[in-house]
């Protein structure tokens, strides 16, 4: 089908107005092994709805969004796509259906420019049958001003930040007939201003009437974006319910079930910020443990930092700004050209991981899948590899220490696994990230650094991970964390430092800032500053 | 054990439940079996292969390309491959001769000699690997023809002759207890590998280097220093398979044991260790260089020709690394 005639699809879908149901899942079901993961489950998407699906991680997401996308197929249930019932056996005949998935882990060709990786296979040709670079342009322009994305069509994909390289993603996503699009946890990357670019593109493809099913952690966006929800626990659909008759508290309550008490406080709703003091209260008295002086280096321009004893400490600031690249360079990742950093007072000296790793210094990456862990090998081989050292007498390998340590870590982070053996691979989003801490304690780092700790885990989990950052702080260790969640800084932190282009700008006390949005003003203020000063 | 495992599932599940147990790459049953098939084939092909004078026979003529396996074993778990390794061989027989001829006829020397040729040649492709990061592909194909050439250059292509008895004994024409020493040297090293792969801290770096670099350097593992070391390793290995050759010839000549590599290579890949890294047991190396061995010996025996040989035991390595991806 031709994109014109998609157009007047559409278009005739949206004269039925909103009550159309473009796609029904009824009883959908799913075994591995002697695992349920879906007992059967319901969803319906009305065209030009948003549908927010949440959930814990290991709810069935995951597998309910790979079922309809045709990536698995179910044991039992069935998919009806405007009326018609569908069984999909590859990704290709669900795309032919109408759906689109865009997920996580994006699927564009760096080396090439946003117009040719829109346009990917079906490239405008010239009479010789050569690709009309012009056209190709211009079409390409000409989509990405209809929904309004910000994007050069010429640019090169891998010269984009993450977050534009997501936005092209969904844009490929869209072309062509697409009726039903799912979005995969699509802002886990993404800084608020570029957040309402996404909101803003979404709300124009639902009044095209394409129906829209919107995976998220982040239960702020629901309101924000959706028009309904539905809820997974343990592979059951736990609710379904009209956006507009929920509010934060009841939506986390149905998110994690009945067994969680306790669990409402700090994670969702905002009233919690008013509460001061997260650590141990932390006074300006407590010595420094660790402080950077004038740093620089190939992405830093004389960075000023200061921890101190028991103090979580964020680091905000947009995509870029060079938050991730000061955790880096502390744990020797980069080299340092110029300035100094000192812990308890001395001068020292650290030029790769393993003499931060000896100095007592902990990075839990942004990137866990690639940074963090090797998926192939089990939770026992993962937690040992910080330690190495530690575990070895005379050359060999001490297999029953690390099996008791990696069991003492399992069991202080609750780490949900049937034995230190099973491979990181088969553990869901929140107990990987667990198993990341994990690597670093006991024995409790000096200082830990933590780079966007809770990207793509869900709101129990973080709160368990947020939990073991405090009681980090309590036993009087410094906590750096950088984090593009805002909210998430502010339930955390002490102080917080603002970066922008390579240094840090300022430095606020939590106390003194009243909420989410003031932390957002200074992010760009900070901006608008750091470009007077360069 | 495998009856009640049957029992308890459906019979269409059955079958893919085996063949995934079989073909998954922690334990290598399915080299087990086709080690096992081999053995009848050829046994009931020929009235002289099931025997224990042909099977120490298979040990010798095996011994280069098994005790270079092991080496090769460490390399390609850390993710890298070594196509040198023959080159390395030639050289490091000549370094060792020459040594015995020029400086002081001690087999000693000659061994120290052979063995530490082999270690700088896998230190200088580990240090360009991992140094200049130049894929280990190139720098080891460039080894390949840079070795060779200096073997040849340094005696004008001329063998070079060892007359030390206690060489020749120590390292390829001697007995011990029944056993020929080729097969001695070959066991001694796989326990050696064995234990360095499977039971030291270093093997958890090996593992760690090749399961996911970046991920082993961010946990403190210094990931050019074990790539290195398995590089120095093989090297030094290929040195000693030298000694084997020369001590059984007599001679160390500069234009032997040619596309030995890919007999190497295919040991270990037939023995399930993954070239992508991460991935792979000693005990499947020194399977896969039996079958390697066992089907020269065996082709041999039943009067296959040589040229058809070399297909079949291409076809063989194909379809064994077929089977293991999936």
């Amino acid at each position: 089908m031709t994109l014109e005639a998609g157009h007047n699809h559409v278009g005739a879908v949206a004269v039925k107005g909103r009550d159309e149901t473009l796609i029904k899942v009824t009883q959908v079901s799913k075994k591995f092994g002697g695992v349920h993961a879906l007992k059967g489950i319901d969803l319906e998407v009305n065209a030009g709805e948003v549908n927010a699906l949440l959930g814990e991680n290991g709810a069935g997401k995951s597998t309910l969004i790979k079922i309809i996308a045709g990536a698995m197929t179910a044991d039992g249930g069935s998919i009806e796509i405007a009326g018609r019932e569908h069984s999909f056996k590859s990704p290709a005949e669900s795309r032919a259906a109408g759906l689109a998935v865009v997920y996580q882990e994006l699927s564009l060709i760096p080396s090439l420019s946003v117009a040719a990786n829109l346009f990917l296979g079906r490239e405008p040709r010239n009479r010789l049958g050569l690709v009309n670079r012009r056209k190709l342009l211009r079409d390409a322009d000409e989509f990405l001003d209809s929904y309004g994305f910000p994007l050069d069509s010429k640019a090169r994909v891998s010269d984009l930040p993450f977050a534009y390289r997501q936005m092209t993603e969904i844009s490929k996503a869209l072309i062509g007939d697409v009726r039903v699009l799912v979005l995969d946890e699509p802002t886990s990357a993404l800084t608020s201003g570029e957040e309402e670019i996404l909101f803003s593109a979404v709300e124009r493809v639902t009044a095209r009437g394409v129906g829209v099913i919107y995976v998220t952690h982040r239960l702020k966006e629901v309101f924000r974006i959706s028009h309904r929800v539905t809820i997974l626990r343990d592979g059951r659909n736990a609710a379904t319910m009209l956006t507009k008759d929920v509010d934060m508290d009841k939506l986390v309550a149905e998110i994690v079930g009945p067994n969680h008490n306790g669990l409402k406080t700090a994670v969702a709703s905002d009233n919690t910020l008013s509460q001061p003091g997260h650590g141990n209260g932390v006074s300006s008295s407590s010595s420094p443990i660790f402080q950077l002086k004038a740093v620089s280096n190939d992405r830093l321009r004389g960075v000023d930092l200061e921890v101190r004893e028991g103090e979580i400490h964020g680091l905000a600031g947009s995509i870029g700004s060079g938050r991730t690249e000061i955790l880096e360079t502390v744990f020797g990742l980069r080299k340092i050209k110029a300035g100094t950093m000192s812990m308890d007072g001395k001068e020292v000296s650290i030029k790769s991981p393993y003499e931060a790793i000896a100095k007592g210094i902990a990075l839990a990456p942004e990137d866990r899948h690639e940074e963090g862990l090797i998926l192939d090998q089990t939770i026992e081989q993962n937690l040992a590899l910080p330690r190495l050292k530690g575990l070895t007498r005379y050359g060999w390998f001490l297999r029953k220490a690390s099996k008791a340590q990696a069991n003492l870590a399992m069991q202080t982070l609750s780490v949900k696994a049937p034995a230190s053996s099973v491979r990181v691979k088969n553990l869901s989003g929140g107990n990987q990230q667990k198993v990341v801490f994990a690597k670093w304690f006991p024995p409790v780092p000096k200082l830990l650094l933590l780079d966007e700790p809770t990207v793509g885990v869900d709101v129990g989990a973080r709160e368990e991970i947020y939990g073991v950052v405090r009681d980090i702080a309590r036993s009087g260790s410094a906590v750096l964390v950088a984090s593009s969640d805002l909210l998430e800084l502010m339930i955390l932190c002490d102080r917080i430092s603002i970066v922008a282009d390579g240094r840090v700008v300022t430095t606020v006390n939590r106390s003194e800032l009243i909420g989410e949005e003031e932390l957002h003003r200074l992010i760009q203020q900070s901006h608008s500053f750091s470009k007077e000063l360069s | 054990m495998s009856q009640t495992l049957t029992s308890t599932m459906p019979p269409e599940n059955g079958f893919k439940r085996a063949s995934t147990v079989l073909l998954s790459g922690d334990r290598p049953y399915l080299l087990y079996i086709a080690f096992a098939l081999l053995l009848v084939v050829f046994s009931a092909a020929s009235p002289v292969f099931f025997s224990v004078d042909n099977f120490l026979n298979i040990g010798r003529q095996t011994a280069l390309v098994s005790i270079i396996a092991v080496g090769m074993t460490f390399v390609i778990v850390t993710g890298q491959i070594d196509l040198s390794v023959a080159s390395t061989l030639a050289l490091s027989g000549m370094t060792a001769a020459l040594a015995m001829q020029h400086i002081s006829n001690n087999w000693v020397l000659g061994a120290v000699v052979g063995i530490a040729t082999g270690g700088i040649v896998g230190l200088i492709n580990g240090t360009l690997t991992t140094h200049l990061a130049i894929p280990s592909f190139l720098v080891t194909l460039g080894m390949l023809g840079i070795a060779r050439g200096i073997a040849l250059i340094v005696t004008d292509t001329k063998p070079v002759l060892i007359t030390n008895q206690e060489y020749w004994d120590v390292f390829g024409e001697g007995y011990f207890a029944g056993v020929p020493v080729p097969v001695l040297w070959t066991v001694l090293i796989f326990a050696i590998g064995a234990v360095l792969l499977h039971g030291s801290t270093f093997g958890r770096r090996v593992y760690a280097t090749g399961g996911n670099a970046s991920a082993a350097r961010y946990s403190g593992i210094n990931v050019k220093r074990t790539t290195t070391i398995s590089f120095v390793l093989t090297g030094a290995l290929a040195g000693l398979a030298a000694l084997v050759l020369t001590a059984r010839s007599h001679a160390a000549r500069p234009d032997v044991a040619q596309g030995l590599e890919l007999d190497v290579i295919a040991a270990v890949i037939l023995g399930g260790s993954s070239l992508f890294g991460g991935r792979g047991l000693i005990v499947g190396t020194l399977l896969g260089s039996l079958i390697i061995g066992v089907l020269n010996n065996g082709l041999v025996l039943t009067g296959v020709s040589s040229a058809l040989q070399v297909v079949i035991k291409g076809v063989i390595i194909i379809a064994a690394v077929a089977f293991s991806k999936k």
